[in-house]
């Protein structure tokens, strides 16, 4: 145990620690799978941590709205913990809270592509006030460039320009989003990987484990996705993922854009994995499973951060990533009681708690 | 001028005829700053903030479209008016709007096409020069039969993945240039891989070398061909740029002019649209400080006898809502951004600008004690200024701040008797840094725990001044924690020192006993201010995060105080630095040569500059991290009083 390590992440550590307590707990989640409708799960969730972010007025509180409120949560806490970590750990932070900025880029693209105005894209996005390269005014004015050239030019002073201009040739010709979303995805990613690189001792060790987890999910999903659902040729598919990774390798990579069964190059990395039996015959469905199966997989692997040798940069990724998680889950929830589904509907799409009738299903 | 001026809350009934006018005496007052109203009124009647929110809406549209004929024309938005500028109706706006974006249409496109058509000409010379020896027609390379040839650019990143794709397909991929990101090559394959190459190419984003057909013969023909080609475009560019610099010329002032008027109208349609809205009149709610009511108060009923005004003065304590407002006299007043870049003070707390003019000043004077420096300062900051040399005016509002430091440097430098590093020129007032390591370094350690006890006082102020009876105990920087300093402070004094008035067995129990309060502080506080549940996230989560409290709070108040002989190290530093500096001018010139005073020249430069940077650095750091993190929460609102057009600075 290094005292360095001690010093330098004692006050965050102790920080994320009650912070963790603050998340919610299988009681609220069951009741908020529970709620009637939309106004009770927004009744529920005003008594917990993302309280004070949806006070505000309820008839402007849509369903939209609110997924937008609940991501300040998300925002508030990155913007909280970024000063508090030491370097060079506090750049994988910023690393991670890049990905926001990167979905945000993303979703203005799909704004521009589809005519679609600023109030209609604004809550889309991730709210982000600090550590930014893109701020809303940039993308409020890409939206109204009103042409996708046009609008990748209000990006120029920001990191994404140069990867967005290469793309846009390909853009132009196809005339679809995948190769601009492709090209920043696979960047961000490769960058990604460069801040975990950067660490050292057990700070790189715990980010691996936490970070290039998820890292590794995404490669290996988007190669199934780009077999499956793209029927992408084996030299399109290698080109289009990583050869970075903590569990999933290349040759894992490689094998699957060759055609191998997918199922079993899974086992062999998440034994535990589910929706594999109905991979080979109802592909899309196996592949739902298996995405909230890899999600799960990577939930369980940040609450494992929280055991053991805790002054590492391991703990407030983790702490990060559960977050993540938690706001894609209210994220459904909230979908779901709009759109009043069944609980057995969107009960098995739930990533951070697997409730107890769920597991009683399996 | 410790704390924020009084603020008070103004609400106003103004009849529907003079909301218009009552809004612009309002902004032009430069002291009202508006609250949304519209809760305050009749719902029933909403539709009249429906109709001006549409008003602003439409001139934020407008003024969008303005920007965008200004940027194509590269007019820049220029100073605000020095008077607010006339309203204007949207219509008005509109056909101003139409006519100038019809204008400058056409010019704005061809030059752009211009110079899309030239960095497309660019982009075929620059991959085309590589190949530029090769003997070959280039027709020869477009219709090949057997093999397959697809030269392009392509990201670096992605060169090995592509090959790794392409391990199972004959071909080969060429780099012929790397530069920055972008990487220049050529995939040769056989003709009958075509497709699988294209798609692989394709996915690695290599974009293909598309040259048109034109462009025939050898490499270094459709070289020479675009090259004449890149000169004709750059002519025509260049003549665009011509047509586009001349409307810039004619309609740089009715542009900006418009966009103020555009910008003012639709603030005011924004700020009557927050409105509360009654059946014949508006509630119109603001804060204002209490100073300048009576101003307001007369200027609003010069427009109109109608209407109606109200005040009311909250207490300090309910400062969640009520802007602050710094007052101060103009000297402490330049230290201001110093405070606010750190975070503005809230309505209920101590402003601490006044304490970091004086001990920022006093800090770096410790650290960059000399009257030559200091002086060369003093100049530098009048010359901040005044504002006469144009690249220094976005610096001038350090000016007085520049000025002081380098009057307290010179004050340091008279008591370290130092002048540009020549240390025989004066005596030294008190001592020779250089010469005294050791008791330079315990004075600034003394120096230091004077601030930050003085950092905790402030707390405990700030704590009565909230009625924060907890944090007044029991917080860390609070009376116990001020107790646990110093008895930490005694302990180590009795051990270094030996003979203290107070034997070391009170003080070690009184560090013990304030040290427990501190563990258990938020607890306390918690008990003492009856706020529920005592423990906040769970028992669990408490009972790891105490201890770890504790030992930060130690390693903090240690570090914190140890951090403050960086300013007798500075101290040391700088002589340390203008003796090297001789050292290299008797290198240069052992008689005292020109070179030798060159070089003293260019090392005072160098200190002042680079040394004058990093010491307000770190006593920017000490200000921030160590004082002011003992007693100021910030996070106050702003006071921004409404504006037709922001004020110059």
């Amino acid at each position: 145990m290094a005292i360095r390590d001690v010093r330098a992440y004692s006050s965050i550590h102790a920080r994320v620690r009650a912070l963790y307590s603050t998340m919610l707990t299988p009681e609220t989640w069951e009741a908020l799978i529970q709620a009637q409708d939309f106004d009770a799960l927004l009744n529920i969730l005003s008594k917990t941590v993302y309280g004070p972010y949806l006070q505000i007025e309820r008839g402007k509180l849509t369903p939209r709205r609110a997924v937008y409120q609940i991501r300040w949560h998300l925002a508030d806490i990155y913007e909280r913990l970024i000063p508090l970590t030491p370097e060079p750990g506090q750049q994988l932070l910023l690393q991670l809270w890049r990905r926001y900025e990167v979905d945000n880029l993303k979703a203005t693209l799909r704004g521009v592509e589809t005519g679609a105005s600023w109030d209609q894209v604004r809550h889309l996005l991730c709210p982000m006030t600090k550590y930014i390269t893109l701020t809303t005014a940039d993308m409020e004015k890409m939206i109204h460039s009103g042409d996708m050239a046009r609008a990748i030019e209000c990006v120029r002073h920001t990191p994404y320009y140069g990867t967005l201009v290469h793309a846009l040739e390909r853009y132009q010709e196809e005339k679809t989003l995948f190769p601009l979303e492709v090209a920043l995805d696979l960047d961000y990613h490769r960058g990604l990987w460069h801040s975990i690189d950067q660490l050292t001792g057990p700070d790189h060790d715990h980010a691996l484990r936490v970070v290039g987890t998820m890292l590794d999910v995404n490669n290996l999903l988007w190669a199934i996705r780009y077999r499956v659902y793209h029927h992408l040729s084996e030299q399109e598919i290698i080109n289009y993922t990583l050869p970075l990774g903590y569990q999933v390798h290349d040759e894992d990579i490689r094998a699957i854009a060759a055609g191998a069964d997918i199922a079993q190059v899974v086992r062999r990395i998440y034994p535990d994995a589910e929706g594999l039996e109905q991979l080979s015959e109802r592909a899309r469905a196996g592949l739902a499973a298996l995405e909230v199966s890899l999600q799960r997989h990577i939930v369980r692997t940040c609450h494992a951060a929280f055991i053991g040798y805790p002054f590492h940069i391991g703990v407030p990724a983790a702490y990060l990533l559960l977050n993540e998680h938690e706001v894609r889950d209210l994220t459904v929830l909230i979908e779901a009681k709009v759109s009043r589904l069944p609980l057995e509907m969107f009960v098995s799409m739930l990533e951070t708690q697997v409730p107890a009738y769920q597991t009683e299903q399996r | 001028m410790f704390r924020p001026q009084v603020m008070s809350k103004v609400e106003l009934v103004v009849p529907e005829h003079d909301v218009v006018p009552v809004t612009q005496v309002l902004a032009a007052s430069g002291v009202f700053q508006p609250t949304p109203s519209v809760h305050l009124g009749s719902g029933r009647l909403s539709r009249s903030a429906e109709d001006w929110r549409r008003r602003a809406t439409t001139f934020a549209d407008l003024e969008r479209r303005i920007l965008a004929v200004m940027e194509a024309l590269e007019v820049d938005e220029g100073p605000p008016p020095a008077e607010p500028p006339q309203l204007i109706e949207p219509e008005t706006a509109q056909m101003d709007i139409d006519r100038l974006e019809w204008e400058a249409g056409a010019p704005v496109r061809e030059l752009e096409e211009g110079r899309r058509k030239l960095a497309q000409l660019q982009r075929y010379l620059s991959q085309l020069e590589p190949i530029a020896d090769l003997e070959v027609d280039l027709d020869t390379l477009r219709n090949l039969r057997y093999t397959f040839v697809l030269p392009g650019t392509m990201p670096a990143a992605n060169l090995e993945r592509l090959q790794t794709s392409l391990e199972l397909i004959p071909s080969v991929l060429v780099t012929l240039r790397r530069e920055d990101h972008l990487a220049t090559v050529v995939l040769f394959g056989a003709q009958r891989d075509a497709d699988i190459l294209n798609r692989a190419a394709r996915s690695a984003y290599l974009n293909p070398l598309e040259l048109p057909e034109e462009y025939r013969g050898t490499p270094a023909e459709a070289i020479a061909a675009l090259e004449s080609d890149i000169k004709r475009a750059r002519q025509y560019v260049a003549e665009c740029q011509t047509t586009v610099d001349y409307l810039h010329e004619v309609r740089v002032h009715s542009l900006r002019h418009l966009l103020w008027r555009v910008r003012a109208s639709r603030t005011l349609a924004e700020t009557i649209a927050r409105y509360g809205r009654l059946r014949y009149t508006y509630l119109v709610a603001g804060w204002v400080p209490t100073s300048r009511v009576n101003m307001l108060r007369r200027e609003v009923k010069r427009i109109s006898d109608d209407v109606l005004i109200e005040v009311d003065t909250p207490a300090r304590q309910e400062d969640g809502h009520v802007p602050v407002a710094l007052e101060n006299p103009p000297i402490v007043r330049a230290f201001q951004s110093l405070v606010t870049t750190y975070g503005r003070p809230r309505y209920g707390e101590l402003d601490p600008t006044p304490m970091i003019a004086l001990t920022f000043p006093i800090i770096f004077g410790i650290m960059f004690g000399d009257v030559g420096h200091g002086l060369v300062l003093i100049l530098l900051g009048l010359l901040l200024l005044s504002r006469k040399v144009r690249v220094l005016r976005g610096l001038s509002g350090m000016g007085t701040v520049v000025t002081i430091c380098g009057i307290a440097a010179m004050l340091f430098g008279s008591l370290y008797g130092s002048v540009f590093g020549f240390e025989e020129v004066l005596e030294p007032l008190w001592m020779r840094p250089l010469e005294n390591i050791m008791d330079i370094l315990i004075s600034t350690i003394g120096i230091g725990i004077g601030l930050l006890s003085l950092g905790m006082v402030f707390n405990i102020i700030n704590a009565v001044l909230a009625r924060r009876w907890g944090r007044l105990f029991f917080d860390h920087n609070g009376l116990v924690g001020l107790i646990f300093y110093w008895s930490l402070i005694g302990l180590a004094a009795s051990a270094f020192a030996g003979d203290l008035p107070i034997s070391p067995t009170p003080l070690a129990a009184l560090a013990v006993v304030s040290g427990l309060l501190v563990t258990f502080s938020k607890v306390l506080e918690r008990l003492v201010e009856g706020r529920r549940p005592l423990i906040e996230g769970g028992l669990s989560a408490y009972l790891i995060e105490t201890p770890i409290e504790l030992f930060e709070t130690l390693i903090r108040l240690l570090s914190n105080t140890i951090s403050y002989v960086r300013m007798g190290a500075f101290a040391v530093a700088h002589g340390s630095l203008s003796m090297v500096i001789f050292l290299l001018g008797e290198a240069v010139s052992p008689t005292h040569g020109l070179a030798y005073w060159i070089m003293v020249v260019l090392g005072n430069l160098f200190i002042i500059g680079f040394e004058g940077l990093i010491v307000s650095i770190q006593t920017l750091r000490l200000e921030y991290y160590e004082f002011f993190g003992k007693f100021f929460t910030g996070g106050g609102v702003p006071y921004r009083p409404l504006t037709l057009v922001p004020r110059e600075k």
